[in-house]
C-alpha cells in the first residue's frame, strides 16, 4: 500500500471536522445570512442532510471495496476508461477545492492581519509548512489534529463565554418570520460544505479499526453542524440584524470582547489559534490531493509529488479566483452547485453501479 | 517585470527538482515521467499566468457551466 501510517477513528473524525468546520465558521455565516437573514442558524441543520447522506454512501462504498479509496474503486466499478475519466474529474475538483481553501485562508489572514503582504507569500508559506506535514504522511496530520483541535475549539467557546453579558437572545425572534423557505435557500452553502465529507473516502483505508466508521463519521458531521449552528446563534445574539453586512462575524465578535477595559484585542490570539485549525484543514486537503493523484497514476509512492502539487495548488489559488468579492459571490451562487454535483452525484453513481453489479458487500452486515 | 516573474518561477521549480533529485534517482522510470510531466504543467501554467494575469481560469468555467442553475434557487 502507498501509505504505511494508520489513524484512529477519533483522528479521522477530527481531520474531517477540521476540513469542514474551519472555513465554514468564517465564510458561511455571511453567505447564509444573505438569504436566511435572522434564520441563518437553521440553515446548517438543513445542510446536515447532505453530510449524513454522503457519509452513509462513502461508508457503504468502503465496505464494497475495503482498503481502497474513491479514485481506486472508481476504476473497479466503472471500468478502466470511464473510471479514469470520472476519477480525473473528481481529482480536478479536489485540486480546485484545495486551491479555494488555500485562497480562503490567504484572504482571511490578509484582511485580518497582513494587509500589505502579497497573497502569494501568505498562501505559499502555509503551503510549505503543510507540505512538511503531508510528507510525514497521514499519521502526522492525525496527530496534529489530535493536538491542535482541542485548543481551536476551546478558543471558539471562550469568545462567546466572554461575550455572555452582550448576548441578546431576543435577536433571534421571530423565528421563521417568512416561513421556512429563506433558511432552506440559505442552506445551499452549508450543503456544499458538508458534502465535503465525501473526502472521507481517502482516509477510510488507513483506519486501525474499521468497525465503528459509520458512528464516528456521523459524529463528525454532527459536531460540524453543531459548531456551525452555535457559532451562527452566538453571532446572531451579538449582532442582531446587522449580521447581513459582516463578512467575518466570528472575527468581529472576538474584536468585541472587552473585560474590565484591560482584557481586549483577543482577536489576535483567536486568529493565531485559528491558523492551527487552518493548517490541519489545508494539510488534509493537500494530502488527499497528493494521494489521489499518485493513485490515479498508479505510482508506488506519493512523496516525490508533494512539492510539485503544492506549487500547482498555489498557482490555482491565484488563478481560479480573481478577487475576494468574486470568491464570496461564487460561494453564494455557482460554487455550491459545483461542489454538490461532484461530491454527491459521483458517489451516488458509483454506489448505484456497485449495487447493480455486486448486489451486497460481503462485510455489509458487520 | 515579466522576465523577472518567469525567472522566479523557473528558479522555484528548479529548486523543487533539486530537493527531490536524490529520491528520484532511486525511483522507477514511471515516477520520473510523472514527476517531470507535473513540473512541465506547473512551468507552462506559471509562465502563462505571469504573461497573462487576467487569463480566464477554471473559476470562470464553473461560473459558465452553473450559471443557469441560479434562477432556480
Amino acid at each position: 500500500m502507498i501509505e504505511k501510517g494508520r489513524i484512529s477513528c477519533l483522528e479521522l473524525a477530527l481531520i474531517m471536522y477540521a476540513t469542514v468546520a474551519t472555513t465554514a465558521i468564517l465564510y458561511i455565516p455571511y453567505v447564509t445570512a444573505q438569504h436566511a437573514k435572522r434564520d441563518l442558524w437553521l440553515s446548517p441543520i438543513w445542510g446536515s442532510l447532505s453530510g449524513f447522506l454522503i457519509v452513509v454512501i462513502i461508508v457503504i462504498l468502503s465496505r464494497f471495496f475495503p482498503g481502497k479509496t474513491l479514485i481506486e474503486y472508481c476504476e473497479l466499478i466503472l471500468g478502466r476508461t470511464i473510471g479514469k475519466i470520472i476519477a480525473f474529474l473528481y481529482l480536478f475538483f479536489l485540486l480546485h477545492d484545495t486551491a479555494i481553501a488555500f485562497r480562503e485562508y490567504g484572504e482571511f489572514v490578509e484582511s485580518a492581519f497582513l494587509h500589505k503582504t502579497p497573497m502569494l507569500f501568505v498562501t505559499g508559506s502555509i503551503a510549505i509548512s503543510c507540505a512538511i506535514a503531508v510528507h510525514g504522511g497521514i499519521q502526522t496530520i492525525g496527530r496534529c489534529a489530535l493536538l491542535f483541535l482541542p485548543i481551536v475549539l476551546a478558543s471558539y467557546v471562550l469568545i462567546y463565554i466572554f461575550l455572555i453579558p452582550d448576548l441578546n437572545v431576543k435577536n433571534m425572534l421571530p423565528v421563521m418570520a417568512d416561513g421556512v423557505m429563506p433558511s432552506i435557500k440559505g442552506s445551499l452553502a452549508p450543503h456544499a460544505w458538508l458534502s465535503q465529507f465525501s473526502l472521507m473516502s481517502f482516509l477510510l483505508p488507513f483506519l486501525t479499526n474499521q468497525q465503528k466508521v459509520m458512528k464516528w463519521g456521523m459524529f463528525s458531521v454532527m459536531a460540524s453542524v453543531l459548531t456551525m449552528v452555535l457559532i451562527n446563534l452566538g453571532n446572531l445574539f451579538l449582532f442582531g440584524d446587522i449580521i447581513i453586512n459582516l463578512q467575518f462575524p466570528v472575527f468581529e465578535a472576538a474584536r468585541f470582547v472587552s473585560i474590565g477595559s484591560f482584557f481586549e484585542h483577543i482577536e489576535s490570539i483567536i486568529i493565531a489559534v485559528w491558523v492551527l485549525g487552518g493548517f490541519i484543514q489545508l494539510s488534509a486537503f493537500f494530502y488527499m490531493l497528493v494521494l489521489g493523484t499518485s493513485q490515479w497514476l498508479k505510482l508506488p509512492s506519493y512523496k516525490p509529488f508533494v512539492l510539485p502539487i503544492g506549487f500547482l495548488i498555489i498557482l490555482f489559488s491565484a488563478w481560479t479566483i480573481p478577487s475576494f468579492e468574486d470568491m464570496i459571490r461564487g460561494m453564494g451562487t455557482t460554487v455550491p452547485f459545483y461542489f454538490l454535483t461532484v461530491q454527491l452525484l459521483i458517489p451516488i453513481l458509483l454506489l448505484c453501479v456497485a449495487v447493480i453489479r455486486w448486489k451486497k458487500p460481503k462485510s455489509f452486515l458487520q | 517585470m515579466k522576465v523577472v516573474g518567469i525567472l522566479v518561477v523557473t528558479v522555484i521549480l528548479v529548486f523543487i527538482f533539486l530537493i527531490q533529485r536524490r529520491g528520484l534517482a532511486r525511483s522507477e522510470k514511471r515516477v520520473k515521467r510523472a514527476f517531470f510531466s507535473i513540473m512541465m504543467v506547473n512551468w507552462v501554467f506559471a509562465v502563462l499566468l505571469v504573461i497573462f494575469p487576467e487569463m480566464p481560469g477554471p473559476g470562470q468555467m464553473i461560473d459558465f457551466i452553473y450559471k443557469s442553475f441560479e434562477p432556480f434557487w
